[in-house]
């Protein structure tokens, strides 16, 4: 399998970076997409070129680390998967495949397609957390939680941080990421008595990092690799408007 | 702690909008009249236009439908200023169409292009009707201004005919995405909710942004 492949091409944040072209041969179909990315580091590394930074970990699609915007969509052409996932049998021979870093103003390119998501990390610093004495595990049933909220705080707490969310949005809102990890606690029992205090500081830190607003293009909850709802982002919103209220 | 500006921007873009979705039923209500025959509906809309001048509490409602429609103008303004900054280096390739509507990737667009409407519409009837300027309006067989005769005479060119009709395309695209995206602002989340919330959008989207659209014609046919 043979593919021409355009990649963004950056020293660091400080440079300007553009598309570079390569042509690579010896592909097959039941690699993986980052397999194919490694096989062309591979040949640069002979050409003694420098090899395109991308960054991954697990490769099993659960750490979020393997976020690039492929052929104009997050992760790639298919909806609800991580880069990871993608494997060359979703292209055909000869094809041009464009690989771009997340583009956002909070997320700033690093170097070649590794980006920047510390934002995400001051956002959660504001109360991405429960406040609870350390120790030997509590016994399981003292706080009991009816199953319908444990599971739609299950479907939230399953936001890996990838910032697909961000990559797609043409604001580059962070609010299905704010939202879910608020959502995940605030509907929790354990998350209750910082609830208010929460809402108000995330969504605060997300603005101070220069996030932008909401559309609700719905184009996130296709990107995610967690199909997280862009319902969640309006139950933040009703959070934040009871804090504001009675918090 | 300070109001989130990002909430309170679309806070009240989706609360101003809210209020023009009311204001277009009444509206669209009223210039139904128009498609009655000419006998009825000469006199039944120029009543109509007279009350809404004269009565007191329509008065005040109107200087609040001003500011809504600034306030939506000039929120949607910053929000897209605030937006270009988060996000300033488009992709090489966006397929983004794949993933969602045109319309809702285009709200800005479509909002001015409705902007555009509202000037040239305001400028045919407001500033004629309302601020008496330009050629002046007779009065009609029992004393009201003739706001019939000005709409009947506009709707016989055909140019108007047509960007009166084409300009509903936009409003209708608008509202749609508007109207359902505006309960999510306001923090409505019920799943069932948003479900009968969206039909209920494209169904009011498509009467209002048809129901204006054939008024033109039917009175260019008069």
């Amino acid at each position: 399998m043979k593919v021409t492949f355009k990649i963004w091409r950056q020293e660091n944040r400080n440079t300007k970076g553009a598309i570079k072209e390569y042509k690579v041969d010896g592909l097959t179909e039941d690699m993986s997409f980052l397999e194919a990315l490694d096989h062309l580091n591979e040949l640069l590394v002979l050409k003694n070129e420098k090899v395109i930074a991308y960054e991954y970990d697990c490769r099993e699609g659960i750490c979020g680390q393997c976020g690039v915007f492929i052929n104009g969509r997050a992760h790639g052409p298919h909806d609800n998967i991580t880069t990871c996932q993608l494997h060359m049998r979703s292209f055909k021979d000869g094809d041009t495949i464009v690989v771009e870093p997340w583009r956002a103003a909070s997320f700033p390119v690093l170097k070649d397609l590794i980006v920047d998501r510390s934002a995400f990390d001051r956002i959660m610093e504001q109360g991405g957390y429960i406040t609870a004495k350390t120790g030997t595990a509590p016994e399981a049933n003292a706080i009991l939680i009816p199953k319908e909220v444990s599971d739609s705080a299950m479907d939230v707490a399953a936001c890996i941080g990838c910032g697909a969310c961000v990559a797609t949005c043409k604001n580059a809102s962070a609010a299905l990421f704010a939202s879910a990890k608020i959502n995940h606690l605030n509907n929790l029992p354990q998350g209750h008595p910082e609830a208010h205090k929460r809402v108000q500081e995330m969504t605060y830190q997300m603005e101070l990092e220069g996030f932008g607003s909401c559309s609700f293009t719905g184009a996130c909850e296709v990107e995610c690799p967690e199909g997280i709802s862009i319902t969640n982002i309006a139950e933040m919103y009703a959070k934040y408007t009871k804090a504001k209220l009675f918090g | 702690m300070a109001v989130n500006k990002l909430f309170f921007r679309k806070t009240i873009i989706a609360g101003t909008g809210l209020f023009l979705c009311l204001f277009l039923i009444v509206h669209l209500s009223a210039n139904w009249i128009l498609l009655l025959p000419e006998e009825t509906a000469r006199e039944l809309y120029n009543s109509y236009a007279t009350t809404l001048r004269e009565n007191l509490f329509i008065k005040s409602i109107s200087y609040i439908l001003y500011a809504f429609i600034v306030l939506h103008v000039i929120y949607a303004l910053l929000i897209t200023i605030h937006n270009r900054k988060a996000k300033p280096q488009k992709y090489v390739v966006n397929h983004f169409l794949q993933n969602s509507t045109w319309t809702s990737q285009n709200m800005g667009l479509i909002g001015t292009m409705i902007l555009l409407f509202i000037v040239v519409h305001l400028a045919n009837f407001w500033v004629r009707v309302k601020l008496g300027m330009g050629e002046i309006i007779e009065l009609d067989a029992i004393g009201n201004l003739d706001v019939y005769e000005v709409t009947f005479s506009l709707f016989h060119n055909i140019y108007y005919v047509i960007f009166y009709t084409i300009l509903m395309i936009p409003l209708g695209l608008h509202l749609n995405h508007g109207l359902k995206s505006a309960f999510k602002t306001l923090g409505f989340y019920h799943k069932k909710g948003l479900r009968i919330s969206a039909k209920v959008s494209l169904i009011y989207a498509v009467i209002i942004s048809i129901g204006f659209g054939v008024i033109p014609f039917f009175v260019y046919l008069k």
